[in-house]
């Protein structure tokens, strides 16, 4: 059993902090679940993950050995970016297979079977060129190139954005085909969270450059609740209880409670207690008006 | 009026269903106005023409009516007639139901008013 770990990462723009001394481990054998608003940090983080990026500050290990320009350990991990046709890092004017054909190399454990038949899968025309095909098809190239890679850690930004939504069923699929058949470990970022929500085994959030919660999917979700009714009654069943995204409509009220071990909702009351998807947990945490 | 919409029911009648509960609650009064329709989409995120769809069922219900050029209100003995309907609804939706399932874990009458009782001491 190998682990990823980071301890107290800090990440810098000049002033600016971008990751702010988070603590994390990545076990082998997983499915996480990267989320976080706009901005957050969750691009920063998979690139200080990879080794793509210098960290500022902390240390990050695999298996006890720091990361950093360690070709052994960067062996196991693989970053396929977000891709973006009008970068100037020039892969605008390659051809789809000579960008496969680049990812080939720098990536010891390439499965060139597996990318050839997702290339066909996806019906790519690999003489095109990278600034030419559309946003979805861009992300299809990154993942052909996550899964072909083989790393045993492997992130993936945001791979079903310009998806359409068979793409991304399909995507979830294969994904978890080859997880299934592999058993590696990958850390996936998203905006649409309830799709991917049943994908998870865990949930790591992060808000402006914090670790909010690492938890497991399930386990996150059933802790939840949406409470309302008249406001005095729902006030008084969640009394000492931390509230999020609270909503005051006249003599109406509405909130997230998310309980801790050991406390409760208290009984007695006329109120309307919801259960809430992923979804809607991560609204609440780190919705607008949220500190 | 502060509850979250699922996927479960369709969006109007769950809006209809919140200002009902909203109405037996006490959060809004009789004679008092309700959300209009514009507001409620708003609040919920939903498309106008959905929200109004919810009002009418209330207003043909008589639950609601409609002051001209101002907007709608609750009855007077909504709360009442409300009260009355979904005792019904409650013999012949959950009562119906726990009996059937009852029925089919084999839980004898005798045995069902024991599990009432004690559930009421509750």
């Amino acid at each position: 059993m190998s682990e990823l770990v980071c301890k107290g990462i800090c990440k810098k723009y000049k002033e600016k902090e971008v990751i702010k001394n988070i603590d994390l481990t990545l076990e082998s054998g997983k499915i996480y679940g990267l989320i976080g608003r706009n901005g957050a940090g969750k691009t920063t983080l998979l690139s200080l993950l990879s080794s793509q990026n210098p960290v500022s500050g902390g240390e990050i290990t695999y298996n006890g050995q720091n990361i950093w320009e360690n070709k052994e350990a960067l062996k196991h991990i693989c970053f396929s970016r977000e891709l973006n046709p009008t970068s100037n890092n020039g892969v605008g004017t390659l051809k789809i297979k000579d960008y496969l054909k680049t990812a080939s190399i720098y990536l010891p454990g390439w499965d060139s079977a597996m990318a050839e038949r997702l290339v066909s899968e996806f019906e790519l025309d690999v003489k095109q060129r990278m600034g030419k095909i559309s946003k979805g098809m861009l992300s299809m190239v990154t993942i052909i190139v996550a899964l072909a890679s083989k790393a045993e850690y492997t992130f993936l930004d945001e791979p079903v954005s310009g998806l359409d939504v068979v793409m991304r069923e399909y995507f979830y699929k294969i994904l978890l085909e080859e997880y299934a058949e592999s058993g590696r470990t990958f850390l996936i970022s998203t905006h649409i969270i309830e799709e991917a929500a049943s994908v998870f085994e865990e949930v790591i959030m992060i808000k402006k450059g914090e670790l909010l919660l690492k938890e497991n999917a399930e386990e996150l979700v059933s802790r939840a609740f949406h409470v309302s009714g008249k406001a005095e009654e729902v006030d008084a069943a969640t009394e000492g209880l931390l509230k999020h995204q609270v909503e005051n409509h006249g003599r109406s009220k509405g909130l997230t409670v998310l309980l801790e071990p050991g406390q409760q909702i208290r009984e007695g009351y006329d109120i309307k207690i919801q259960s809430l998807n992923l979804q809607n947990v991560f609204v609440a945490l780190c919705g607008i008006g949220e500190k | 009026m502060n509850e979250i919409l699922t996927q479960e029911k369709s969006i109007y009648l769950q809006i209809s269903e919140m200002i009902e509960s909203d109405i037996l609650r006490d959060i809004i009064l009789e004679e008092e106005k309700v959300p209009s329709t514009n507001e409620l989409a708003k609040l919920y995120s939903i498309n106008p023409a959905t929200a109004a769809k919810g009002i009418n069922i209330l207003v043909d219900k008589g639950t609601l009516y409609k002051k001209r050029g101002i907007g709608m209100f609750v009855s007077k003995g909504a709360k009442e007639e409300i009260r009355e309907r979904k005792k019904k609804e409650f013999s012949e939706y959950f009562v119906k139901k726990m009996l059937t399932e009852a029925k089919s874990l084999g839980i004898t009458k005798e045995e069902l008013i024991a599990m009432i009782r004690e559930g009421n001491e509750l």
